[in-house]
């Protein structure tokens, strides 16, 4: 024991002088860019988190970091363009947001973060959640675990419910997995789905219309860009229809929606700041694990039930809530 | 010069350095070594009390951790499986979920195993669906201990769960299983720090990590294993002591290991040995500076006392090259007070003193000149002998006989040699009878006899020197006459009281006696013929016993009133074979007279 002290001694005196040596991971002066991508439209939620994640990690906009903004509301097509022209060298990193992912497979020499609601692995960037092996890394929502979880949940709160208006852009990935999922859940619980898709914004209205005439007495809205861009309109539809709506994220609750549940996606946002940061540091994406997120909202906005005239005291939701909207 | 009298002796700045640094550095080398051992020791042990401390208390945060989750299980398994308990057990587990956000779902199993209730924050809650449970490994665990605590695992590889089942008091309340998502661990772990950078880290019993304050870590699942299992292993070694080791990333860590009760997790605490060690690497830094700072100033010590020292050594050298080329009067002014200034002064004495001893033996050299070399070393030492008084002396005159016409006839090389052999022959009677010459003065020769230096019976060595003179003289003669010059000598002795002393001025100095009986002998040489010694009545009175001596009747002398008896040596006393035949014309010239003074 003694000896073994001895020779640690000895290490930490040798160690002791090669400390000069020992360069300090020194934070240069050096500017960051990053460039944002996102099938959403501003004001951007989501940005506005990634944001107050670099800031609390000590990134100062416009000192030593900045942000290339590129927005195609619901049109993931429009990013390829923006995408093809990036060069090695013009940014040190990228975040593209929900199905922007989808744009940039293509990047490969530029350090990748997606938040993505499908699974990234079916989406081709990473090999595996633990060790993604590529340039990309970052959080997946577990939107197809979910999915089944939400009609459950809407049926919870509405035991009457029986057929089921179900919302979805057919140009979101994982979307038809998400429909199996949905339709699955729907069956074993007793409730007929009925599938409304459309592609893109353009065709929103017209699955608007299409919800409206299918007869159902509840809607379900995939979370995605298209439906968060118009998240009010679809809750004012559901309440104008006496739908109660299921949504994914919070966001559309607060907007009308009846229920949401879901990851929080700011506070993901919010988190992906801090793998930016270590990527910006030099850390490799390929050996940061896709985070999945562990905590899930269940969000319920009184104001709409009672819109819609319910009465949510007597189902098993309102404890079960973690936000509650009045 | 210059330069080369400005820089320290190589040697002596070396030693003095040396010396300095031994008597500098050294001690303070031993210091900050010892102050590092025993600083090192002490961190050592405080290090091992505040990481034991650290993961205890985060084992006890742990241990709270899956205690709440097994204590909020036991709530759903308070009820037995009764037909009324059926709404109960349908909402309970709906709360959990809602209660604690690390169980990810639950499974509410009776008594028969059967699984009754299942409810899940991601997949589709379960209502009767009566699978028969009775053989999981949980259900068995849970029955047989209460509690039962799965194995760690990663679910898709990536996040770390585990599955808790608690049994009911009651073997009718059956059994609740929870998966539990270990991620939120990372709350209870990320906020513990052990200094600035000290974190834990919390691995199974296999060695799987299930926390770090580096999420990331842990979501790679199995691919961290080899880092994790090293430290584990070296951790298992020691018996949960501190250790120094590697953690993940190759950084030096200390960590200690300490065991959560009831999962069998490990919780290790790990401190990074760059700050563990801060504060001895910063003495050590500390004292690296001091012992530069060290080594400068001995440096400059050193310079500066052998330069303080080669300054008066140069100088020493420098006086005694001076002094060893003759400059006496050279002085070497060194103040520094110290021993060199004392050597120094003596150098100065030593210059002094050989000064004093040069001039010495320059005076004797000069008395050497009218006294025997013997004669001389005695009046050196005594200077007294040389000063003026009155003093009975035996004065001796001789004189060559037809010098003045040899000299008018003769080349001057031939009167310089004949001189030469006159003088070299009369030094050498004089210097053996240790008698004092006077004077040469052509070819005439005073000496004194009983001066300075006296001497028993002078007037007896007189008669002998003059005798001796006679001889030596009579045998040039005799080879003059062989190459054609005919001279004689004769010889005047006279005893009386006469003044002797040194008398000069600067550089010249002779010695002289002036009296009666100078002048006689200057008289009876003056009337002596060739190979005669004429000799004064008291000279005569007190040689007579010893010598044959012929009186030749009262002569007038110059000089004085009444004549006066002289006496000659007898021929007979005179070496034979020292005469020579055919000097007749022999010049009787008082040519010494001038030598005593005018006043005669």
């Amino acid at each position: 024991m003694a000896q073994m002290r001895r020779r640690d001694f000895i290490a930490l005196v040798g160690g002791a002088m090669a400390w000069p040596l020992v360069v300090r991971a020194q934070e240069a002066t050096r500017l960051y860019r990053i460039l944002w991508v996102s099938t959403q439209s501003q004001p951007d939620p989501f940005l506005d988190g990634f944001r107050e994640g670099l800031r609390a990690k000590g990134y100062v906009e416009g000192k030593n970091v900045v942000f290339e903004l590129h927005y195609a509301p619901g049109d993931p097509h429009a990013l390829h363009q923006i995408v093809s022209e990036l060069k090695h060298g013009d940014i040190d990193l990228a975040v593209s947001s929900g199905p922007a992912t989808r744009a940039m497979i293509a990047v490969t020499d530029v350090p990748v973060l997606f938040a993505l609601s499908g699974d990234p692995i079916a989406l081709g960037v990473v090999k595996s959640l633990a060790q993604p092996g590529t340039n990309f890394t970052g959080a997946t929502f577990l939107s197809l675990d979910l999915a089944g979880k939400r009609v459950e949940l809407l049926k919870d709160a509405y035991p009457e419910l029986r057929r089921l208006a179900v919302l979805s852009n057919t140009d979101h990935p994982g979307e038809q997995s998400e429909w199996q999922a949905t339709q699955q859940a729907s069956r074993g619980l007793g409730i007929e789905p009925v599938y409304v898709p459309f592609f893109g914004a353009n065709e929103i209205d017209d699955a608007l219309t299409t919800a409206a005439s299918s007869h159902a007495d509840g809607i379900i809205v995939f979370p995605e860009p298209v439906t968060l861009v118009n998240r009010t309109r679809i809750a004012e539809f559901a309440v104008a229809h006496r739908m109660p709506s299921m949504f994914g994220w919070s966001e559309y609750c607060e907007a009308g929606g009846l229920l949401s549940y879901g990851a929080n996606q700011r506070a993901t946002y919010f988190w992906l700041a801090s793998y930016a940061d270590r990527i910006l540091r030099g850390e490799s994406p390929a050996a940061l694990p896709v985070v999945q997120p562990e905590k899930f909202e269940l969000a319920v906005n009184l104001k709409t039930a009672k819109l819609l005239g319910m009465d949510l005291n007597i189902s098993s939701i309102l404890f079960r809530a973690t936000k509650v909207i009045q | 010069m210059r330069s080369n009298r400005l820089r320290p002796r190589g040697s002596l700045f070396i030693k003095y350095f040396v010396t300095l640094f031994i008597v500098v550095v050294v001690p303070l080398i031993f210091g900050a070594v010892g102050e590092a051992w025993f600083g090192y020791r002490d961190q050592w042990h405080r290090l091992d009390e505040v990481l034991q401390a650290e993961a205890r208390s985060a084992a006890g945060k742990i241990q709270t951790f899956t205690d709440g989750i097994r204590d909020q299980l036991g709530w759903v398994v308070q009820f037995p499986w009764t037909q009324d308990e059926v709404d109960r057990h349908r909402i309970d587990p709906l709360r959990l979920l809602q209660q604690v956000p690390a169980i990810a779902s639950i499974t509410l199993v009776d008594q028969t195993g059967t699984e009754r209730v299942f409810a899940s924050r991601l997949r589709l809650n379960r209502i009767g669906r009566g699978l028969d449970m009775s053989t999981d490994p949980a259900i068995l665990g849970a029955r047989a201990n209460k509690v039962w605590y799965g194995a760690v695992r990663y679910q898709r590889d990536s996040e770390p769960y585990m599955k808790i089942a608690v049994a009911g008091n009651l073997a009718a309340a059956g059994v609740a299983v929870a998966d539990v998502n270990l991620k939120l661990i990372r709350d209870v772990v990320a906020a513990i720090k052990i200094g600035k950078t000290g974190y834990i880290i919390v691995v199974d019993g296999s060695g799987r990590l299930i926390a770090h304050p580096d999420m990331s870590l842990v979501l790679r699942g199995v691919a961290s294993a080899y880092d994790i299992n090293r430290l584990n292993n070296s951790l298992n070694a020691t018996n949960g002591a501190a250790v120094v080791t590697t953690a993940d990333g190759g950084e030096s860590v200390v960590a200690v290991s300490v065991s959560v009760g009831d999962p069998g997790w490990n919780v290790i605490a790990v401190q990074p040995i760059s700050e563990a060690f801060e504060l001895i690497r910063a003495a050590l830094w500390r004292f690296l500076i001091l012992v530069a700072i060290g080594t400068l100033i001995t440096l400059a010590l050193a310079y500066w006392l052998a330069n303080r020292m080669s300054g008066p050594i140069r100088q020493l050298e420098d006086g005694a090259k001076r002094i060893g080329a003759g400059q006496f009067d050279h002085r070497i002014a060194i103040s520094s007070g110290d021993e060199l200034e004392q050597l120094a002064r003596r150098f100065n004495g030593m210059a002094e003193e050989l000064a004093t001893s040069q001039q010495k033996s320059e005076r004797i050299n000069r008395l050497k000149r009218f006294l025997a070399p013997q004669v001389a070393e005695l009046v050196e030492h005594s200077d007294e002998l040389l000063d003026g008084q009155k003093r009975e002396v035996v004065a001796i005159f001789g004189d060559l006989r037809g010098f003045t016409s040899f000299s008018a006839r003769a080349e001057p090389d031939q009167i310089m040699a004949a001189l030469r052999e006159y003088y070299e022959a009369v030094g050498a009677a004089i210097t053996r009878h240790e008698a004092t010459l006077i004077q040469f003065a052509g070819d005439g020769v005073m000496v004194l006899v009983n001066a300075p230096i006296e001497c028993e019976n002078p007037a007896h060595r007189a008669v002998l020197l003059a005798i001796d003179l006679q001889a030596a003289v009579q045998r040039l003669a005799s080879s003059w006459s062989a190459k054609g010059y005919a001279m004689g000598f004769g010889v005047g002795i006279a005893m009386g009281p006469a003044t002797v002393g040194t008398v000069g001025y600067e550089g010249r100095l002779d010695y002289t006696a002036v009296g009666n009986a100078v002048n006689l002998a200057s008289r009876l040489c003056a009337s002596a013929d060739d190979a005669q010694i004429l000799l004064d009545p008291i000279v005569a009175k007190q040689a007579k016993d010893s010598f044959a001596l012929v009186s030749l009747g009262e002569r007038i002398i110059k000089g004085y009133d009444r004549s006066l008896e002289v006496f000659a040596v007898a021929h007979s006393e005179i070496p034979a074979e020292s005469f020579d035949s055919g000097v007749q014309s022999v010049e009787l010239q008082p040519n010494l007279v001038s030598i005593v003074g005018p006043d005669l």
